[in-house]
């Protein structure tokens, strides 16, 4: 796969691009998950710790460069993990984490300046992963939201739908509900077809 | 019983009013307790606009946010060759009030939750 991966990457990549990639989606949909997968297969060590508190990536945590060279060219990502694009931040649902009050009535203050930096990124990005949780229903608000802006600013994106390795998981639904998008079927924790991804992400953020 | 008040704005209401008066306007309504529904939408960086004064306007104790919801309806092009996507209904709602949406592609169901009491619109 890797090396199909590279002859792609010589065919489509001009010397000296460089392609920042966002990873957007909701909270626990898998982007810091994803962010670990592509950092192990393209440098062999992972990016951060995973949590399962929401908004538990609170500052935008960026990995400057990831490079991979391979015939003389060089492709670096800047993968960004930002907290997930939301409409509405409670610090009651901190609360189910085990947090005290204040812990939680905290957290929810850092999520929403999150937030903003998310919105923000998103004028400094050549490409987009939005990352959904295909056990969930994909028809949010959110996703609208930020497939409308992605869309406006002509900013080329890539529809995951991760978590295929649970049983309830449906990639179908966010293909049916977004049928106009690349939809991209993964496991990023288990690794399963994320030769697919970094295909479609060469064709489209080349 | 506290109630529930529900503003229906026309899109000719809007008209005219710059970005910023939109989204004070949508706020200040929003964090007063009323739901919102206007015809026709705001532009993608509107509603970025709208999230981000969201997120600075929460007070962690009173508002936590806002509900947005659209219905899209199809537009035909000059000869009726290409279909387009475009914002019919948007409803803002404050978020802890906004419960149990169910939404299809041409039906929004929502339950508005006031304390102890309940209000059902379709």
């Amino acid at each position: 796969m890797r090396d199909f991966f590279r002859r792609f990457l010589s065919k489509l990549l001009r010397r000296d691009q460089k392609l920042k990639i966002g990873l957007y989606g909701h909270p626990n949909s898998g982007k810091t998950t994803l962010a670990n997968t592509m950092s192990q297969d393209w440098l062999g060590k992972p990016l951060g710790l995973i949590s399962n508190i929401p908004h538990e990536t609170r500052a935008v945590y960026r990995q400057e460069k990831v490079s991979i060279t391979q015939d003389g060219y060089e492709l670096d990502f800047d993968i960004i993990d930002t907290p997930g694009i939301a409409t509405k931040v409670d610090y009651k649902n901190f609360l189910e984490f085990g947090l005290t009050e204040e812990e939680a009535k905290n957290r929810a203050k850092e999520a929403t300046k999150g937030i903003i930096e998310a919105i923000k990124w998103l004028d400094d990005v050549t490409g987009v992963l939005l990352v959904m949780d295909a056990t969930q229903d994909p028809l949010t608000q959110a996703n609208i939201t930020i497939i409308g802006n992605l869309e406006a600013r002509k900013i080329p994106f890539i529809i995951v739908a991760n978590k295929t390795d649970l049983p309830e998981s449906s990639s179908e639904k966010i293909s049916s509900v977004f049928p106009q998008h690349t939809v991209v079927p993964i496991s990023a924790l288990q690794g399963e077809n994320t030769g697919e991804l970094y295909m479609s992400m060469i064709k489209k953020f080349k | 019983m506290e109630g529930l008040k529900m503003d229906f704005l026309s899109s000719d209401a809007l008209e005219g009013s710059s970005s910023m008066e939109k989204i004070s306007m949508i706020i200040n309504r929003v964090k007063a307790g009323d739901i919102l529904v206007i015809e026709g939408g705001l532009s993608p960086s509107e509603e970025a606009e709208l999230i981000e004064t969201t997120m600075r306007e929460i007070d962690i104790e009173n508002f936590v946010g806002i509900d947005v919801h659209t219905l899209e309806r199809d537009e035909r092009s000059f000869f009726g060759f290409s279909k387009k996507k475009k914002t019919g209904l948007t409803i803002i709602g404050p978020a802890n009030v906004m419960r149990s949406v169910k939404k299809k592609s041409n039906f929004i169901s929502m339950i508005a939750e006031l304390g102890d009491s309940g209000a059902s619109v379709h």
